[in-house]
């Protein structure tokens, strides 16, 4: 079933389209997280442009975190307060991101750029996902039992401009969660990513928030973060293809359920593992690409 | 689309009421004299790209007064442009063991659709500087380049183009049934861009083009994909926020449908 994208001008393959949508679905609800990080390279992969896989990888990733914070709205799990700190910083990073795309276009280096940034950043925080589960599920074989995290005092507890987090019970800088939300910011609007995989982490091992609100807040970032996203990619790029985030959507909404259904039979550290593999592995393939001989020396495109 | 070309081809023949059938005797001299030696037209003057659209290719078809072939020297030759459409072609070099893009050429005047079919290749039919100054065949473009002037880049343009199926050069024939019918089939790929195409149909006899005739194909989006393609370029904003609806109302109604728990 072929279907004509008109903003990437091509047509594609409809059913391939649901397939990677219920695919990179059912991992992202298996794993708790957004799913854009597998969906831009495999987009890429098959032949999709790179600014329009990056733009309606962002506007897929606003449709597939939507129904998450849905959820965890209604369980009380979103921190507004910490959200919209988190939100001002992605706000500003993704307009710099914006920018810095728009750029990288006219230099003719998108595709370059996108690559680095995928091995680079997936690359770190898949290792340091697998390292850390690894080590926790040792632990966890030794002492029977995963032992409880202290909360740790660090210098980014001296920082000025405090401010009083209830939910997460946390009276910290405001600027920790400014810089952190602003770094997201750039990469969602470079990989065109929710920035979900490592927005968690930075909220439990940076800010120190309880698990129990973590998901929940990443996901009201995300969502925001990556609406922005859209509307930037939208009006300076015009590279979001409705067409394919719709499909990618259908398919991705009804994997996502799947997959959340099967999540909660696997244990956490076990999940983890899993997960940074996964990120590994999509790094080490991207970084082959970088590095394999191409088969024509010589690229053509459109004058940007 | 089969009642659609023979609606046209009845329509051309209407227009050309002086071409003889091919079993009729000779027409006398002095009727001959008003004859069109060339008499051509379009399967179709409209390409719509739709939803689904996968490519698609239109029938160019007429009659000629003479006999075409070898024997009497006489050929015809078809050329599509498309609208021209400025690209850069850029090299991949390795540096620290990465491939990333390095110098480039620009082409700002060329046509980013152009295909050629004619009964015998041009060069057999037409003097070298004839068919350089109708521009006929691939190497008759004039290709400038900005930027950097090696000629590997002109090649790879050439290669990339034809790979991609939106430069062609005698990839189909022109057919001719009954000595005087011809017909040549020009295929766009899903990739073609919109606009008005050109094509030219060419009479050469003895070395000379005796006669010629344009026709005007427009390449559209029709439907959904034209609306879509035309609101994200005239009202972005009025898109992004339109996209960011849709995605959300998508991912809200896909939890209801396909709850689990």
């Amino acid at each position: 079933m072929q279907v004509y994208l008109p903003i990437a001008e091509m047509s594609v393959d409809g059913l391939l389209l649901l397939g990677i949508g219920f695919g990179v679905g059912w991992l992202s609800g298996l794993f708790g997280v957004g799913g854009g990080f597998l969906l831009t390279p495999i987009l890429i992969l098959i032949g999709i442009p790179a600014p329009v896989a990056v733009a309606s990888g962002a506007n897929q990733t606003l449709g597939a975190s939507v129904s998450g914070l849905m959820a965890q709205w209604r369980r009380g799990n979103v921190d507004v307060r910490m959200g919209t700190v988190l939100l001002v910083g992605g706000f500003i990073g993704s307009g710099l991101g914006v920018q810095l795309f728009a750029v990288l276009r006219r230099a003719g280096q998108v595709d370059l750029a996108v690559a680095i940034f995928y091995v680079v950043i997936l690359g770190t925080v898949g290792m340091l996902m697998v390292r850390e589960s690894v080590r926790a599920i040792l632990r966890r074989r030794r002492t029977g039992a995963a032992a409880a995290r202290a909360h740790e005092h660090t210098w980014l507890h001296g920082l000025p401009f405090k401010m009083r987090f209830r939910k997460s019970r946390l009276y910290i800088s405001v600027v920790p969660p400014l810089l952190v939300g602003m770094a997201i910011g750039v990469l969602s609007a470079v990989m065109g990513v929710g920035g979900g995989f490592m927005l968690v982490p930075a909220m439990i091992y940076l800010l120190g928030m309880p698990t129990s609100v973590v998901i929940g807040t990443s996901l009201f970032q995300v969502v925001f973060v990556s609406a922005n996203v859209t509307l930037l990619q939208a009006v300076q790029v015009g590279s979001v293809d409705i067409v394919l985030t719709m499909l990618l959507l259908a398919g991705g909404v009804a994997g996502a359920q799947f997959g959340a259904a099967m999540g909660t039979k696997l244990r956490g550290e076990e999940t983890r593992a899993l997960l940074g593999m996964l990120v590994l592995s999509v790094a080490l393939g991207l970084l082959y690409d970088l590095v394999r001989t191409p088969d024509s020396l010589f690229v053509i495109g459109p004058v940007p | 689309m089969l009642v659609l070309l023979c609606a046209l081809a009845g329509g051309a023949r209407a227009q050309a009421p002086l071409v003889p059938p091919p079993a009729a005797a000779p027409p006398p001299p002095s009727v001959a004299a008003n004859t069109p030696q060339l008499t051509a037209d379009l399967s179709t003057n409209q390409v719509e790209i739709s939803t689904g659209f996968t490519g698609s290719s239109v029938m160019v078809f007429g009659a000629t007064e003479r006999l075409i072939g070898p024997q009497t020297d006489e050929d015809v030759i078809v050329v599509a442009w498309g609208p021209p459409q400025a690209t850069v072609v850029r090299r991949k070099v390795n540096v620290l063991g990465f491939w990333l893009n390095g110098p480039s050429a620009t082409f700002r005047e060329m046509p980013g659709f152009y295909a050629i079919a004619a009964t015998r290749p041009v060069w057999q039919v037409l003097p070298e500087d004839a068919r350089r100054a109708g521009r006929l065949g691939l190497d008759a473009l004039p290709l400038r380049a900005s930027g950097s002037q090696a000629p590997a880049f002109r090649a790879a343009l050439l290669e990339l183009k034809q790979d991609d199926g939106r430069w062609q050069e005698y990839a189909s024939p022109v057919t001719v049934a009954g000595g005087r019918l011809f017909s040549a089939r020009i295929s766009f790929p899903d990739t073609v861009q919109t606009g008005d195409y050109r094509i030219e149909v060419l009479l050469v006899r003895e070395q000379r083009v005796i006669a010629r005739q344009e026709l005007f194909l427009r390449v559209d989006r029709v439907g959904t994909a034209a609306s879509i393609a035309y609101v994200a370029h005239t009202q972005p904003v009025i898109y992004g926020v339109g996209c960011i609806l849709l995605a959300a109302l998508a991912g809200w109604l896909g939890s209801v449908m396909f709850r689990r728990s």
